[in-house]
C-alpha cells in the first residue's frame, strides 16, 4: 500500500499554540484573501471590454475608412475560420463519435493524450510548418490536395463495404489498422500525382486561405474533439442498450438516439472551435500572407483581425486614429469570441440539466 | 444487409477520421524532429562542375524541384553568395575529401580545398575575418565523428548567445528569457488561481456562479486580446504612471512605460488563470468529503482545514495546474509581441548585477525567435532551419511539461483511490 496521501505530523503544532482570538483572526484574514482572489478574476473579465470600450469612446469619432477596413479584416478572419472548420469539424466530430461510442477503453486512454499533445504544440510551430514547408508544396500541388480530400473518404468507404464484416470484431482498435492505410493513400496520391499534375489550378499566392485552413484546422481539432467527446460520454449507456435490445444496429442507435440527445454538446464543440479559429493569431499571421483583400476566393490571401492587431499595435501610438481603429478591432474580436463562448456554455448547461432530469421514472 | 452495410460505412468513416488525426500528428512530430535536427547536422561540402569547365564549391542550402541552391564562400557578407543551379546543367557532382569549411565570428562560412596551410591562406585572403573555430573537413569524417560534431553544434546552439547580430548564434538568451518570464508568471498566477479555486470550492450561489462563468469566458478570450489589454492598460496606462511618479528623472526615456518582462508576465498570468483555477478546483473536488467532516469534527476551523489538510492533499492538482499553465504560457507568442518581446535584447533579464531580476527590461523568447527567424531573417535559407531548431526546442520543452502533467494527474487518481478504499 502506498504511503498515506495526507501528512498529519506538522498539522497541529500551529493550531495548538494559537489562542482562540488568534485563530478567529486568521480565519477572517484567510476568507478575505480568498474573496480578493475571486474579485480579481471578476475584475479581469470586466476590465477587458471596459478598457477597450473606454479607449474607443474617449477619442471619438473614428477615422474615415475605419469601418470598411474592419469589414475587410472581419471577412479575412471569417474566411480563415471557415476554411479551418471545414477540415476540423468533420474530423473532430467523427473522431469523437468513434472514441466515445466504438473505441475500447484501452484505445481511448491512449488516443486522448495524443490529441492533448497536439493541443499543447505552440501554434507558432504550426505556423512555421505551414509557412516554410506546406506553402511551397501547396502552391504546386493544389490538385493533389483535392485528390486527397476525395480519395481518403472514398477508399475508406469502399474498404468498409468490402472488408467491413471481417473487421467488425476489431472495431474498438480499428484506427490503428486504418492509420497505415491512410498513410499509404497519402503517400501514393502525393507521389503518383505530384510530378504529373497539370497546372490546372495555380493559386495566385503561396500563402492563402486553404493553407491557413490546413494548419488552423489541425490546431482546432483537439478542442472540438474533447468538447464533443465529453458530451457523448455523458449520454447514459442504457439508451443505447435499450435500442440494441429492440433490434437496432449499433450505428442506428447512435444515429437516432445518442447524436440527437448530445446535440447541444456538439453545438458547443462547434462554437468553441469557431471561437478558437477566429481568435488564433500566430498561424494566421505566418501563413496568410496578410494582404488586406476582401476576396472570397479560398486560394487568395487574407488579413485577419488578430494579425492586424499583432502587426499594427506595436507601431500605433495611443491617441492616434490607427490606435483607435485597432482598439475597435480588438473589441469586435472580444465580442465575437465572447458570444460564441456564451453560446457554448449555455448549450453545455442545457445538456447538463437534461442529463440531470431522469428520463425513465 | 443494407443496415449492416451503412453501419460498417459509418464505423469506418469515424475510425478513418481518428486514423487521419493520428497520421497527421505523427507526421507533424516526425517532420519537426527531422527538420529541427537536420538544421544542426553537419552538411557535406559539395563540388558541382558545369559543362564550361568551371566548378562551384559549397553547401547545399535548398533543393526545390530541378533547382538547387548552393551556398558558396561568403567573402563579403553572410547570405551574399548563393548560387542558383539548374540540375540539368550539372555535369559532375562530388564531395571531395579535402574540402574544408571555416565558420567566422559573424556567422559567415568559407569553403576551400586543401590542408591546414590552405585553410590559413584562405583566411588571410579575407579582410578582417575572425574565425569562430578551427577549419573542419566534414567530408573526410565518418558517421561517428559527424555525430560528435552534431552534438557539439547542438551544445553551442543551446548555450551560445545571440547578442551579436549573427544568424547562426545560439538560443541561450531566448531560452533564459522564456524561462524567466514563465517563472515570474507562475509566481503571480498561483496565489490568485488557488484563492479563486478555494472560493469556488467553498461557496455556492449567485456570486460563485458569476465567478465560474467569468473563468469559463476568460478561457475563451483570444490570446491576442490579452496582449492588447497588456499593452493598453499595463504598458501605456500603469507603466506610464509609474514612470511619472518614480522614474521622472529618466523621462522621456521610458522605464516601465514600454514593454518589459513584468508586463509580459502579468499578461500571461491573466491568460493562464483559468487553467490553474479549473485544475485546482477539480483537485479539491476529488478529495473525499469525509476528510473535511473529520477535521471539522475535531475542532479545526474551515480555514485551518483548507490550509493544513485540503490544500496539502490537493498538492498534485496544484502541480498539474502549474505545469499546464507553464505549458500554455511557453507557447503563447502573440500577446508577447505587443508587451515587450524583442528579436535582439541588449542584456539578459537576469544577471549578476543588483537587483538580479530586471522586470522592466525587454527580453527574447523562443517562440518569437521561431517567428522572427522564419519571417524576418535577412537570409531566408539560414532562417528557416534556425526557426525549425528553435521550434524543436520549444516543442520539446512544452510537450515534456504536458507529459509531466498527464503523469501527475494519473498519480493523483491513484492516490485518492487508496484514500477512498
Amino acid at each position: 500500500m502506498p504511503g498515506n496521501p495526507v501528512t498529519y505530523t506538522p498539522l497541529l503544532t500551529g493550531v495548538r499554540n494559537a489562542s482562540v482570538v488568534e485563530r478567529r483572526r486568521r480565519e477572517r484574514v484567510g476568507n478575505a484573501l480568498v474573496l480578493a482572489g475571486a474579485a480579481v478574476v471578476l475584475l479581469a473579465l470586466l476590465v477587458i471590454p471596459l478598457f477597450l470600450g473606454a479607449s474607443i469612446l474617449a477619442w471619438l469619432p473614428l477615422p474615415d475608412g475605419a469601418w470598411s477596413r474592419l469589414g475587410i479584416l472581419f471577412a479575412g478572419s471569417a474566411k480563415a475560420a471557415v476554411c479551418a472548420l471545414v477540415l476540423a469539424v468533420p474530423l473532430g466530430l467523427a473522431a469523437a463519435i468513434f472514441s466515445a461510442q466504438f473505441a475500447t477503453p484501452g484505445f481511448r486512454s491512449a488516443f486522448k493524450p495524443v490529441l492533448e499533445i497536439l493541443e499543447a504544440i505552440p501554434t507558432v510551430v504550426l505556423g512555421l510548418v505551414a509557412f516554410a514547408t506546406l506553402a511551397p508544396w501547396l502552391k504546386a500541388n493544389v490538385v493533389t490536395l483535392l485528390a486527397l480530400i476525395v480519395a481518403i473518404p472514398a477508399l475508406l468507404l469502399a474498404g468498409a463495404l468490402a472488408f467491413g464484416g471481417a473487421f467488425r470484431r476489431q472495431a474498438g482498435w480499428l484506427p490503428l489498422w486504418l492509420a497505415p492505410v491512410v498513410f499509404a493513400i497519402v503517400v501514393a496520391v502525393v507521389a503518383g500525382l505530384g510530378p504529373h499534375q497539370t497546372d490546372a489550378i495555380v493559386p495566385p499566392t503561396p500563402w492563402n486561405a486553404v493553407l491557413v485552413g490546413l494548419a488552423l484546422g489541425l490546431a482546432a481539432i483537439p478542442m472540438i474533439f474533447s468538447v464533443a467527446e465529453d458530451a457523448l460520454m455523458q449520454m447514459p449507456s442504457t439508451h443505447v442498450q435499450a435500442a440494441l435490445a429492440l433490434g437496432a444496429t449499433r450505428w442506428q442507435a447512435i444515429h437516432s438516439i445518442v447524436l440527437p440527445a448530445a446535440r447541444p454538446g456538439l453545438i458547443a464543440a462547434f462554437a468553441l472551435g469557431a471561437s478558437r479559429c477566429l481568435g488564433e493569431t500566430m498561424i494566421v499571421l505566418m501563413a496568410s500572407g496578410n494582404t488586406p483583400v476582401g476576396d472570397p476566393n479560398p486560394l487568395a490571401g487574407l488579413r485577419s483581425i488578430s494579425a492586424e492587431l499583432a502587426l499594427g499595435l506595436p507601431e500605433a501610438a495611443p491617441p492616434g486614429g490607427a490606435y483607435r481603429m485597432l482598439m475597435l478591432a480588438a473589441l469586435v474580436l472580444f465580442v465575437l469570441t465572447f458570444v460564441l463562448n456564451l453560446l457554448a456554455e449555455r448549450a453545455r448547461a442545457h445538456l447538463r440539466r437534461a442529463q440531470a432530469t431522469p428520463v425513465i421514472a | 444487409m443494407k443496415r449492416t452495410a451503412s453501419g460498417d460505412a459509418a464505423l469506418w468513416a469515424c475510425a478513418g477520421a481518428a486514423a487521419t488525426c493520428l497520421v497527421a500528428i505523427v507526421a507533424l512530430l516526425v517532420w519537426l524532429g527531422a527538420a529541427g535536427l537536420s538544421a544542426l547536422w553537419p552538411a557535406p561540402i559539395v563540388e558541382i562542375g558545369f559543362a564550361d569547365g568551371h566548378a562551384v564549391l559549397g553547401e547545399m542550402a535548398e533543393r526545390r524541384g530541378d533547382t538547387l541552391v548552393i551556398r558558396g564562400s561568403e567573402r563579403e557578407r553572410a547570405g551574399g553568395s548563393y548560387v542558383r543551379v539548374d540540375a540539368h546543367a550539372i555535369v559532375s557532382r562530388s564531395e571531395p575529401r579535402d574540402a574544408f569549411a571555416i565558420t567566422l565570428h559573424d556567422g559567415r562560412r568559407l569553403f576551400g580545398r586543401g590542408d591546414v596551410a590552405a585553410a590559413a591562406a584562405l583566411l588571410r585572403s579575407i579582410p578582417n575575418a575572425e574565425p569562430a573555430g578551427v577549419a573542419e573537413w566534414p567530408n573526410a569524417h565518418g558517421f561517428f565523428h559527424r555525430t560528435a560534431m552534431f552534438l557539439r553544434d547542438a551544445g553551442r546552439f543551446l548555450a551560445g548567445s545571440t547578442m551579436a547580430p549573427s544568424l547562426t548564434g545560439g538560443a541561450f538568451p531566448a531560452l533564459v528569457g522564456t524561462v524567466t518570464l514563465v517563472f515570474l508568471m507562475s509566481l503571480i498566477v498561483m496565489p490568485f488561481g488557488i484563492a479563486t479555486a478555494v472560493y469556488l470550492h467553498e461557496r455556492r450561489g449567485f456570486a460563485a456562479g458569476l465567478v465560474r462563468s467569468a473563468i469559463a469566458n476568460l478561457a475563451g478570450v483570444p490570446s491576442i486580446v490579452y496582449g492588447v489589454l497588456g499593452l493598453g492598460l499595463f504598458v501605456h496606462g500603469i507603466g506610464a504612471d509609474v514612470d511619472r511618479w518614480f522614474f521622472a528623472d529618466r523621462l522621456p526615456v521610458p522605464t516601465f512605460g514600454s514593454g518589459g518582462l513584468l508586463w509580459a508576465a502579468l499578461t500571461l498570468a491573466l491568460l493562464t488563470l483559468p487553467v490553474v483555477v479549473v485544475s485546482v478546483e477539480e483537485g479539491l473536488g476529488r478529495i473525499p468529503p469525509g476528510l473535511l467532516a473529520g477535521s471539522l469534527a475535531l475542532g479545526a476551523t474551515r480555514g485551518e482545514t483548507m490550509w493544513r489538510l485540503l490544500l496539502p492533499a490537493a498538492r498534485p492538482a496544484l502541480l498539474t495546474g502549474l505545469i499546464l499553465a507553464i505549458a500554455r504560457a511557453a507557447g503563447a507568442v502573440a500577446p508577447l509581441m505587443l508587451v515587450g518581446v524583442v528579436r535582439l535584447a541588449p542584456a539578459l533579464p537576469v544577471d549578476g548585477a543588483f537587483p538580479f531580476l530586471h522586470p522592466s527590461r525587454q527580453f527574447m523568447h523562443l517562440g518569437f525567435s521561431v517567428y522572427d527567424a522564419a519571417l524576418a531573417s535577412p537570409d531566408a535559407l539560414r532562417g528557416i532551419p534556425r526557426a525549425y531548431a528553435c521550434a524543436l526546442l520549444l516543442v520539446i520543452v512544452v510537450v515534456a511539461l504536458n507529459l509531466a502533467a498527464i503523469v501527475l494527474r494519473n498519480r493523483l487518481r491513484e492516490r485518492y483511490r487508496v484514500l477512498e478504499g
